[in-house]
């Protein structure tokens, strides 16, 4: 049984006591005052707006690089909202104003459209006509992967690689170099490749390499300023440590050739056995984060930007080493002017 | 009888509310429902004449959420263990404050279903927590309950958090991992967990309601996280006590459990 004086304990003990309890209030009123909370933008046609606006300024990669003035953008397209405006007409003006960084890694999400920026190659020429390679390929190819591929009569292996979304595997790589080891030269054609996952393009460029090599820096925003970013980390490619290509290698490009499409052509640039044929890459060098506006549609852009091995910018594509475009002359008679290019390369 | 050898044990589940809020992901707090389940053992030590209690608390959470329009979801889950001491002072027979230290390891994530580049963000983070708990005993109406408060709060930590736009794929697939573990305390990690708990006789059962206000957050490098959690709970507490066996004697067959 405590008595009352030895529950009151010595000066020092009441004092610890005190101490004990004062702490924690004084640690709970600091937690109270500290909520970490969103900055909220009203569900209206300014609020989407101003949502957009601060989503794009602090995140979007290229700003200064695309001397976009982003404050003036903002004034231009305030003066177009109205409160009574429709979904549709709001989702235009969005549209609109995100067209205006030129990036086909910007869209803007909503239920009924997507917003998009697609003048990287809707502006050029096609360079492909999908109808004249399903006559090279024949009905007998073979599927490896995301790999369509077949030795062509003069002995030249042909590959068709239409989306790096489309998983290759080191086991694929593998079946696809063993059954074309007997060709003087393959062709690996990623035109109208818009992309898809980075990994798989590094898996297929590291085929053909003997050695580890540099191949671009990547950089990332740091902050909310336009100019914040992390000092640039170098790539590289490294050799696949299973079969890997001696011979020569054409990659034909056109200009829907994009994102990690753009990256794979950047690495293959830099081999030796190498050549890069057809027309400018797309480009699309900026890594893609997505976000969302308080109405619910959803907004991606270009987050991290990626250099070539000279710290250039490589978002407006890549120029080939050797420029050729599909003559229409060739294309009625159901020519590929870019394939026959590359076989009469192979030849020589 | 050894009083280091009697052990509190509880086991509690529990249902409530979540709110999930992460820059990294979107700038919109989510919204939904909280599922826990926690562990929880405590009791005294040989430490200061038995004045100090260690306590061993798990919890795991899984929730499932909503933007403001309804229109996308996250699925968030954390794994929290708590290991520690408490001083206890004895203010009374049936009253006493606690006051100590744990050490708070914490290891998630939080998916969003819609995000494409950036569609989860891990949660790591290791933490020395002030703690403070006071226990009352109690009865109403001669029926005995008891009640317990208790707040941890952490002071002192390291947290794992990519850079402010940098992808996972930079981090682990092209090996940069250059300030993606930060030093934490109260000003960019302001985050509290606190219990309101009720003990309640059951026949021979010791039934256990309590209310968990989970309050995590944190500003690194300049991505702005928080999930609070708002969870009742429910289970049962066992009184066990601990019989050593150095000599390994086998137990007599007619009690062995196996």
């Amino acid at each position: 049984m405590i008595n009352y004086k030895d529950r009151k304990g010595s000066k020092k003990d009441r004092a610890i006591r005190k101490l004990t309890l004062l702490i924690p209030i004084i640690l709970l009123l600091f937690i109270a005052s500290s909520c970490i909370r969103e900055d909220e933008y009203a569900n209206n046609p300014q609020g989407n707006l101003d949502a957009l606006w601060t989503i794009i300024d602090e995140k979007y990669c290229f700003l200064e690089y695309k001397e976009i003035n982003w404050d003036s953008i903002y004034t231009v397209y305030q003066k177009r909202l109205t409160t009574s405006m429709s979904s549709e007409d709001l989702f235009e003006v969005l549209g609109d104003m995100l067209t205006e960084l030129k990036d086909g890694h910007v869209n803007l999400y909503s239920a009924s459209n997507v917003a998009r920026y697609w003048s990287w190659y809707e502006d050029y020429p096609r360079n492909f006509n999908e109808s004249i390679i399903e006559d090279y390929l024949g009905t007998d190819y073979r599927i490896a992967g995301g790999a369509k591929y077949k030795i062509l009569d003069d002995n030249v292996g042909y590959v068709y690689y239409e989306s790096f979304s489309d998983a290759i595997g080191n086991g694929n790589l593998d079946e696809i170099l063993q059954y074309m080891a007997i060709c003087n030269g393959i062709i690996i054609d990623v035109r109208n490749n818009g992309g898809g996952n980075l990994s798989n393009s590094t898996t297929f460029a590291a085929r053909f390499t003997n050695e580890k090599i540099l191949t671009g820096y990547i950089r990332h925003k740091t902050g909310k300023g336009h100019n914040d970013f992390s000092d640039p980390v170098a790539i590289y490619l490294e050799p696949s440590s299973s079969i890997r290509w001696q011979k020569k290698v054409i990659v034909l490009t056109n200009r829907h050739a994009y994102s990690a499409t753009n990256n794979f052509v950047n690495s293959m640039r830099y081999l030796p056995q190498v050549t890069i044929l057809g027309d400018k890459t797309g480009g699309g060098s900026g890594m893609p984060f997505s976000s969302e506006l308080p109405n619910g549609w959803s907004v991606r852009f270009s987050a991290s930007p990626y250099f070539d091995a000279e710290m250039n910018q490589i978002e407006f594509g890549i120029d080939p080493d050797i420029k050729v475009d599909m003559l229409s002359s060739d294309e009625d008679k159901g020519i590929d002017t870019m394939i026959e290019a590359a076989r009469t390369l192979l030849k020589n | 009888m050894q009083a280091n050898r009697y052990l509190m044990r509880a086991t509690m589940y529990g249902v409530g509310f979540a709110n999930v809020y992460d820059t990294y992901l979107s700038p919109q707090e989510y919204v939904g429902t909280d599922f826990r389940i926690s562990r929880e053992t405590m009791r005294i030590t040989k430490l200061f004449d038995g004045n100090v209690s260690v306590q061993n608390f798990f919890q795991a959470n899984i929730s499932y959420t909503h933007n403001k329009v309804d229109n996308n979801n996250t699925f968030a889950g954390l794994v929290n263990w708590n290991y520690g001491l408490h001083y206890q002072f004895r203010i009374t027979d049936n009253f006493k404050l606690l006051a100590g230290g744990l050490a708070d390891l914490n290891g998630g994530f939080v998916y969003n279903l819609r995000n494409t580049n950036n569609p989860a963000s891990a949660r790591a983070y290791i933490n020395l927590d002030a703690s403070g708990m006071a226990i009352w005993h109690l009865k109403i109406k001669n029926y005995p309950i008891v009640l317990r408060y208790q707040a941890n709060i952490p002071v002192i930590g390291v947290m794992f958090s990519p850079n402010y736009g940098q992808s996972y794929y930079e981090i682990f697939t092209l090996g940069n991992s250059s300030g993606v573990v930060q030093f934490t305390s109260l000003h960019n990690q302001p985050s509290i967990r606190q219990i309101l708990s009720v003990d309640c006789p059951i026949g021979s059962s010791k039934v256990r309601f309590s209310y968990l206000w989970d309050m995590q957050q944190s500003r690194v490098n300049q991505i702005e996280t928080h999930t609070y959690g708002h969870v009742f709970m429910v289970g049962f507490v066992q009184d066990l006590y601990r019989i050593r066996n150095k000599k390994g004697t086998p137990l007599p067959s007619a009690i062995r459990v196996y």
